[in-house]
């Protein structure tokens, strides 16, 4: 271990010459990527990215504050609906009516908060399961959002980003790549940094003990509902972004299950690590996308097609993402509580020791 | 109007009722709400569609199947996975009923697709009794008397029961109810099998006025979570109380107000119960320890 | 020494029906150390609860400073200068010795959310106020002799160094009157002699007023400037230490409980 020569090293985000190597090159290859892969794979990168975003706003409040959500799929709706409808009812640009959505959906989560403070697990859970289903009914049933038929996202454009209208058509997902990446990017370090500092130390203290950290001067009620927004601020945004990767948004695709999805990626990922954070979002959109085409797989594929035929029904066959998240979510529960994070962690102290 | 509003909304109440008792029952053991308790209930439906359509069965003989089959769901829920939960905090066990919520929501589309299916119901809703401005419906009788002649039974059971009293023990205190020669493991079994046969039959009194899919009862949940926060989560009476009073104004403000924001009621009430009234209207509150 | 530092005036408090704490008054000496004794369940831990908001007393009056602060929240309590530990360590397990201490400092910081994840040189502010506090939180580390556990989770660490970053942590907000919960509880006598001049130490030459919980009767008559006695949340006796532990109510309370009496003796 080296030794650290000042506190600023204890916070900064890379504190050493090889990290900043590593960096260069991750910058250096998330630029020349696009143009190496195939458009679906590019599709799919932009997919990971908007996932990280909720990822790590969800593990925010999850991971960080202890504090439980079920309700997310709400905030990314709200997200994708009013940066679509700002555009298109308000003619905003994009990045300011992505900016408007994900304040909205923060504004959301602020109130959200409120009512569940004073409790704990169960209630909270309840609360933002209601609130999940409630957004998505109030939007499936209003006609400004579309209702049941949805919203299709209105072209973007280049100059459409700062200025409302505009040429240079947005419109591949190698133009996408090069909005969403920065945002996640960006969102990502601030995440990390907030985590590391004053705010990120009172949320994690409230989640190991909030009687001591409010005899410590720590305001739980602010912090709460500080953590509930950030947390939204960030869906909201991924959700927006969404809107434009899929180009058409209605109500049934911000279901319940969405938000189990979330938690999933967050609990896979690992609670209380921006990090696995990262993992977490990237591996489980893999498996998303894998899993959306589970009948292509090489035998696999073969033998639960067969089965389904033969026991289940053919129309029923997506429903297997299903059961596999589910499966996920126990296993991980029963034996690593940590997600990839914990494993990544114990890979690693076993390398230092290797080979002993 | 009105008074047709408040027959349904007794009708709908008292299904509320069943899927709160439900989960209070398994509250007050285990302190996690049981967030698969909507899919076993759907689970439990289908089997009982099952036995009646491919199988051929009585109804009578289907429903007995249907129960039988929710109550060992139950027990298998609680013993395969939460009770080998390492770190047994809210979170986890909240998640390991989410995950075992995935697992059959999956399973039930998977095998049944997402057809809407009838459920062919001995007591039809459209057999009825007119009471000058309002019908009755046949459905509606068996519903109310269902409900409440299960409430009756429950109540007795817990009150008197050898095995009730039991488990009002390990509720209590489980580990003086070990030492006092009570098998808590399997007061344990027995309640979520208990709580999962409950929540069957409200699947099936459902089932006949909602369509039968996977997502029977995703909206029930919240409902059956709504009266049971209602009722403040720990309190039979309170629960069962909570679910006629959330059917009641669930179907007044449909009539009167709107609607298309019906559904949305049951989470203004949660909100509002848990900012003016946390504890619930029917229970004590208590002071957090240090 | 002024006498109007903290005073409790006629506090009482009622669990369903049981006064865990029934008209307790007593006054403490800015830069002394006063100990609350009694046997267990007397009530000692839930007047720490009144004084640091987390109950709210039924009657009665705490006041600091010249202030008021019956009833107010724990958070604006802990900002007027009250720091507590606690008797079943409530630490942040998840946290490092460095971190937890650092949430001590949280009333004296200011980042917020937009400073504090937008740092990206040392000269930020952000930046340059965590370094400010660090060092600061590192001369208490010097202090407690924690140097071995700065940088690792505490819920790794040994229950008597556990019991010393949470007195640490507590210094760390400054406080000028601390509340001692059972300091030595769980420390062998080696640990508990440290306890004692670090205690000492932080009266003197910090200037910090304590309130002491102690069971370890050797311990509160080798500091303590006064000690108050209670039962069965009443007062039973108040003075200088030796004082109260001849009072004839003071043994009879303690009488029965085998473990004090030849800690009284």
């Amino acid at each position: 271990m080296d030794m650290k020569r000042d506190y600023y090293e204890d916070i900064q985000l890379l504190d050493s010459k090889v990290l900043w190597f590593w960096f260069l090159i991750l910058i250096a290859s998330l630029i020349i990527l696009p143009f190496l892969i195939p458009n679906y794979y590019i599709y799919m990168v932009n997919y990971m990215a908007v996932n990280v975003i909720v990822t790590v706003g969800l593990n925010i409040l999850v991971g960080y504050t202890g504090q439980i959500s079920l309700g997310h799929a709400g905030f990314f709706a709200i997200g994708a609906f009013i940066t679509v409808l700002s555009m298109t009812n308000l003619h905003l640009p994009f990045l300011l009516a992505l900016l408007l959505a994900a304040f909205v959906a923060a504004f959301f989560g602020f109130i959200l908060g409120l009512p569940a403070l004073r409790l704990k697990g169960p209630y909270l859970a309840i609360a933002t399961l209601g609130f999940g289903l409630a957004i998505t009914q109030v939007i499936g049933r209003w006609q400004i959002f579309g209702g049941r038929m949805g919203l299709e996202a209105p072209g973007l454009t280049l100059q459409g980003l700062f200025f409302s209208g505009g040429s240079y058509t947005l419109e591949s997902d190698r133009q996408l790549y090069f909005l969403i990446i920065p945002i996640a990017f960006v969102l990502t370090t601030a995440a990390r940094n907030l985590m590391k500092t004053r705010v990120g130390r009172a949320f994690i203290a409230i989640r190991d003990s909030d009687i001591a950290a409010e005899t410590m001067g720590v305001n739980t009620v602010y912090y709460k509902t500080l953590a509930f927004a950030i947390s939204a601020f960030y869906t909201g945004i991924a959700g927006g972004l969404y809107a434009f990767l899929i180009g058409f948004i209605n109500p049934s695709s911000f279901s319940f299950i969405l938000s189990i999805y979330f938690l999933t990626f967050v609990i896979v990922g690992g609670l209380g690590s921006i990090f696995g954070s990262i993992m977490g979002g990237i591996t489980m959109t893999w498996l998303i996308l894998k899993l959306d085409k589970v009948q292509e797989l090489p035998y696999l594929g073969d033998i639960l097609s067969a089965f389904s035929e033969r026991w289940m029904s053919v129309t029923g066959f997506p429903n297997i993402s299903s059961i596999i998240f589910g499966l996920i979510i126990i296993l991980i529960v029963l034996f690593e509580p940590l997600g990839l994070y914990g494993f990544w962690i114990r890979t690693k102290i076993y390398w230092k020791t290797w080979p002993f | 109007m009105f008074l047709q509003l408040l027959i349904s909304g007794l009708s709908f109440g008292s299904l509320y009722a069943l899927i709160a008792l439900a989960m209070v029952i398994i509250y007050k053991t285990s302190e996690v709400p049981n967030f698969s308790q909507g899919e076993m209930a759907m689970i439990s439906t289908f089997v009982a569609y099952t036995l009646l359509g491919a199988s051929g069965q009585s109804f009578t003989i289907s429903f007995i199947g249907a129960l039988i089959f929710a109550a060992i769901l139950g027990v298998f829920l609680e013993f395969v996975f939460l009770r080998r939960a390492k770190d047994p905090n809210i979170l986890s066990l909240i998640l390991i009923t989410l995950g075992f919520e995935m697992i059959l929501y999956g399973f039930a589309g998977w095998k049944w697709g997402a057809d809407q299916r009838d459920l062919p119901f001995p007591v039809s809703d459209f057999d009825i009794i007119n009471l000058g401005p309002a019908v009755l419906s046949y459905l509606n009788i068996a519903t109310l008397l269902i409900t409440l002649i299960l409430m009756f039974i429950l109540f007795v059971f817990f009150k008197y029961s050898k095995v009730g009293i039991a488990m009002k023990a390990t509720q209590q205190n489980a580990m003086a109810a070990r030492i006092n020669g009570i098998r808590t493991n399997r007061i344990l079994s027995i309640t979520w099998a208990l709580s999962s046969l409950i929540g069957a039959v409200a699947g099936i009194l459902l089932a006949p006025i909602a369509t039968l899919d996977p997502n029977l009862m995703l909206d029930p949940l919240l409902k059956g979570f709504a009266s049971a926060v209602l009722g403040g989560m720990t309190s039979l009476v309170g629960a069962a109380l909570g679910g006629y009073i959330l059917g009641i104004i669930e179907n007044l403000f449909g009539g009167y107000v709107s609607i298309e924001f019906k559904s949305v009621v049951a989470f203004m009430i949660i909100v509002l119960v848990l900012c003016f009234k946390p504890s619930g209207l029917f229970a004590r509150h208590y002071v957090r320890r240090v | 020494m002024d006498s109007d530092f903290f005073s409790v005036d006629n506090l009482a408090i009622t669990f369903g029906g049981l006064r865990a704490v029934d008209r307790v008054s007593f006054t403490i000496n800015r830069r002394s150390i006063f100990s609350i004794i009694g046997p267990n369940g007397a009530g000692k831990t839930t007047i720490f609860n009144c004084i640091s908001g987390l109950y709210k007393p039924d009657s009665g009056k705490i006041i600091f400073k010249g202030e008021e602060i019956t009833g107010l929240k724990p958070h604006r309590i802990a900002m007027k200068g009250i720091a507590r530990t606690f008797q079943n360590i409530e630490l942040f397990l998840r946290m490092t010795t460095m971190e937890n201490l650092m949430l001590g400092r949280h009333i004296h910081t200011k980042t917020g959310v937009w400073s504090g994840s937008t740092f990206f040189r040392r000269g930020s502010k952000a930046a340059r106020e965590e370094i400010t506090h660090r060092e600061q939180v590192e001369r208490i580390i010097d202090l407690l002799d924690l140097q071995s556990a700065r940088d690792q989770f505490v819920g790794g660490l040994p229950y008597g160094t556990q019991k010393l970053v949470e007195l640490g942590r507590a210094l760390a907000l400054e406080p000028e009157l601390l509340l001692l919960d059972e300091p030595s509880a769980g420390m062998n006598s080696e640990e508990r002699q440290d306890l004692t001049f670090w205690v000492k130490d932080i009266q003197e030459e910090l200037g910090v007023t304590i309130l002491l919980i102690e069971h370890n009767m050797q311990l509160v008559r080798d500091i303590s400037d006064r000690v108050l006695a209670i039962n069965f949340g009443r007062p039973i006796g108040e003075g200088i230490p030796e004082e109260v532990q001849n009072d004839p109510e003071v043994l009879k309370a303690y009488l029965g409980e085998e473990e004090s009496i030849d800690a009284v003796s």
